[in-house]
């Protein structure tokens, strides 16, 4: 057992050590949400509130409405950088150095993928903390409580992350990939809007809403930081988290080019 | 006891055969030249030797130990430079050193005293605190073979490690390997040059899938010169196509 | 049957342990009963019409509620809710202010331009005093000597001596002043602009003369300043801190009493109108007449904490405090 958290660790560590030495990568994870924040934010007239949708028990500007959905974002873009990552790793090289190490494959992507999860938690408090210094906040006790939420979810939107890095073979795809998924993923979601409000506007895409699981993302999140708890956000992130996680295991399972099933001449 | 056992060990990529019935034993502290021209599947063969493709057909034995049903003990039997460089080049060479050690469940002192025994066997202890990006190409494989080394497999696959080094690194990265070979560990190099095999070396001539011959370097050449014995089984299988 | 109402009297008892929150629907003609430890609607019942203005005697044990469509006040019991009996307010009572001591009541009549003078207990009314038009606002002084009105259109604060019954001060302050309110010393009061948009600070000296020393007047980002329109305003009974309900911008503002500085926004319902402490004034209570709700402002770290449904178009609000 050693064996495996001496790996993990160092997994982790050796994905902390490029986040920092990236001080571009950390720059651009702040001021993307920041920018919808403050400057997005200010420009959808919502300066009057928004009314009152669980977990909310009163009004609430539109500044913190998104601020969940904004953690989430972090979250879905770190997922998507890892899985850039890991192209990029396989066109290195260094994604066969670590398949290669005696450890299961499932094990050494969960490593890798809890690095990246970890990485994502520390840049949504880095945000979180940036947030409130210009006065938008959560309740105190919501800090904490958002913890797991943001593993979970992390651990989700990484997962497919590493499927999606499982299934694009070469780097130059990857804009292509931003386009078509962080993108609808996160308009396409409870993030910028309550589902009530998309609903308003068009009953199609209020279900396309509905289906995508980052809403559920999102939902954990604001849930968990006011002290609530979605167990079907719960359920939907986890469910498919693993989903996700499981499909990537098989796609770097050995032997994906080649044809499966021995030879005749196996004696 | 026998460091690798590989029999009639078959792959196809859907229609195109990469390897049809390969089969050759390395025994305890042999140094074996796989030698064939570009496309001859010896990358097919190491990525399965090495874990990353599934056997299809026959049976490997690393070290006494089916690859197929003993993946993980047979594989930290293992030690593998690959082709390509596989560096963090803005880590230091003990920083690239210390993950792969992890990554074999090495950590702490005896991680460190095992790089460091692996660097002077390479002649890099002294380069350990430098950056990778830093270091040469020749320092750069010198690094990776040492780094191969660090869990003491008993075996060591090389696959066309000299690639892009000048004729004075490629002599002293193929010196280095075979002392490897000369102290107990038995050595997998596959290469497309045949300068790189000494007279005494096992060589063993894979073409178009198939090992066309397994003898010694001296036995093989016979009264031509290496160069020429190879180019005949390479070319003459050409023409018989 | 001597059992069973012992019984009951006893469960009353103890159901009434805990504050209640009276909010007044202008709409739908209830007033909403609120429990003030669980939040939750204990009850909802008719108050006459158009009920408005809103208060409590000083023992907690009578309600009293500007009906002001039906031209009176009307008094119920804070624990069964009963009618107990009406007060003569003079036409379109909106607004009133009860004596400490809990005997007067002072109401202000919007179409007449009087301000009625009631005895709470003959329920006779004792004088009619004139004074500007459209007279909304009421306030009295801590030692009970003076009666501050403010009249809509005239934009004046009337200060009236009790004695008398006569208007002693006049002052003027901005367009359509909503409320006044004195701090619990009686050394300073406050009166709210709504289409000004400021509140004017006045300091009282001992014979009740006011002297204008400053005006309040906000700014939220993103809001336009024609919605900022100070309503209701409450101050906490050591003077540190002025609420005031700022109407369509849905806001309270929280403003240092001393300094005269605003130090934040609360964003509460929609056109938030008047404004309650609970007794230990932990909380600060918003009405808000669009969103039909009420929100519960946290008074310690001036926070919105949560808002609850009532009837509909609330307008004011009280508490009766828990019956120990």
């Amino acid at each position: 057992m050693t064996r495996y958290l001496v790996a993990f660790q160092a997994i982790v560590a050796r994905e902390l050590l490029r986040f920092t030495s990236q001080r571009g990568r950390f720059l651009s994870a702040l001021v993307r949400p920041l920018v919808w924040l403050l400057i997005f934010a200010a420009g959808f007239r919502a300066a009057l509130g928004i009314s009152i949708i669980p977990p909310y028990l009163t009004y609430i500007t539109y500044e913190v409405y998104i601020l969940p959905g904004l953690c989430a974002m972090i979250l879905l873009f770190n997922g998507m950088q890892s899985s850039l990552s890991l192209v990029y790793d396989r066109e290195m090289g260094s994604m066969r150095l670590l398949l290669t190490a005696p450890l299961p494959r499932w094990w050494l992507l969960l490593s890798k993928l809890c690095a990246g999860v970890f990485v994502g938690v520390l840049q949504v408090y880095a945000f979180l903390l940036l947030a409130a210094l210009f006065g938008v906040d959560l309740p105190p006790a919501g800090y904490l409580l958002i913890l797991p939420a943001l593993i979970i979810a992390g651990f989700m939107l990484g997962a497919l992350g590493l499927l999606i890095s499982s299934l694009v073979q070469q780097l130059e795809n990857f804009a292509t990939v931003m386009n078509f998924v962080i993108f609808p993923v996160f308009f396409l979601s409870s993030a910028l809007y309550p589902l009530w409000r998309m609903r308003e506007s068009s009953e199609f895409l209020y279900y396309v809403c509905a289906v995508n699981p980052f809403t559920y993302a999102v939902e954990l999140i604001r849930f968990s930081a006011y002290s609530a708890f979605s167990s079907m956000s719960l359920l939907i992130v986890v469910i498919t988290g693993i989903l996700f996680f499981g499909f990537s295991v098989i796609a770097y399972t050995p032997a994906r080019a080649g044809q499966r099933g021995r030879g005749p001449s196996q004696t | 006891m026998t460091a690798l056992e590989v029999e009639n060990v078959g792959f196809r990529y859907g229609a195109r055969t990469a390897l049809s019935a390969v089969s050759f034993r390395l025994e305890e502290g042999q140094f074996c030249a796989l030698l064939g021209p570009n496309g001859a599947g010896k990358s097919t063969l190491f990525s399965i030797l090495a874990r990353l493709n599934d056997i299809q057909a026959g049976r490997v034995t690393i070290a006494d130990c089916d690859l197929a049903a003993q993946p993980l003990k047979a594989l930290a039997q293992v030690g593998i430079v690959f082709q390509q460089p596989t560096l963090d080049l803005d880590m230091t060479v003990q920083r690239n050193m210390m993950y792969f050690a992890a990554l074999h469940g090495l950590h702490g002192a005896r991680a460190r005293r095992k790089i460091e025994q692996a660097l002077s066997l390479l002649g890099m202890a002294e380069r350990s605190t430098e950056k990778v990006r830093t270091l040469n190409g020749g320092h750069r494989r010198r690094m990776e073979i040492a780094r191969a080394l660090i869990h003491e497999p008993k075996l060591l696959l090389l696959d066309e490690p000299t690639v892009g080094l000048d004729a004075e690194t490629r002599r002293a990265i193929t010196d280095h390997v075979h002392n490897l070979a000369a102290s107990g560990l038995s050595v997998l190099w596959a290469t497309h040059l045949v300068d790189e095999v000494d007279d005494g070396d096992r060589v063993i001539v894979l073409h178009e899938g198939h090992v066309r011959a397994d003898a010694t370097a001296a036995d093989l050449a016979g009264n031509r010169s290496l160069v020429d014995a190879y180019l005949e089984l390479t070319g003459a299988a050409e023409t018989s196509l | 049957m001597r059992l069973l109402v012992l019984f009951f009297t006893f469960l009353l008892a103890s159901v009434a342990h805990a504050d209640r929150i009276f909010v007044s629907n202008e709409r739908s003609n209830t007033v909403t009963v609120i429990d003030g430890s669980t939040w939750e609607v204990l009850t909802e019942f008719p108050a006459g019409l158009r009920p408005r203005g809103i208060t409590v005697s000083p023992d907690g044990s009578k309600l009293y509620v500007c009906a002001s469509d039906d031209n009176l006040v009307r008094v119920f019991d804070t624990s069964s809710y009963e009618e107990l009996f009406t007060l003569p307010s003079g036409p379109d009572p909106e607004l009133f202010v009860l004596e400490p001591n809990g005997r007067r009541l002072y109401i202000a009549n919007e179409d007449d331009n009087l301000v009625t003078v009631v005895d709470t207990q003959t329920k006779e009314v004792l004088a009619e005093v004139p004074v500007g038009v459209e007279p909304e606002g009421m306030a009295i002084s801590p030692n009970a000597r003076i009666v501050v009105n403010t009249s809509e259109t005239t934009n004046m604060a009337h200060f009236i001596d009790t004695e008398t019954n006569t208007i002693k001060y006049n002052m003027l302050v901005d367009q359509r002043p909503r409320y006044a309110e004195y701090t619990s010393d009686g050394t300073r009061l406050f009166v709210t602009a709504e289409i000004g948009g400021t509140v004017s600070v006045f300091d009282i000296d001992g014979d009740g003369a006011p002297t204008e020393v400053g005006k309040i007047s906000f700014q939220v980002a993103g809001v336009q300043p024609e919605w900022l329109q100070p309503v209701g305003a409450k101050v906490t009974s050591d003077g540190q801190w002025l609420f005031v309900a700022l109407g369509p911008s849905n806001r309270v503002a929280v403003v240092d009493a001393k300094t005269l500085e605003v130090e934040k926004y609360i964003l509460v319902g929609e056109r938030v109108w008047q404004l309650a402490f609970t007794p230990g004034e932990e909380y600060l209570l918003t009405t808000n007449g669009n969103t039909n709700d009420i929100t519960v402002i946290d008074v310690a770290s001036q926070e919105a904490v949560r808002s609850i449904p009532v009837g509909q178009q609330p307008w004011g609000v009280i508490v009766a405090p828990g019956i120990n």
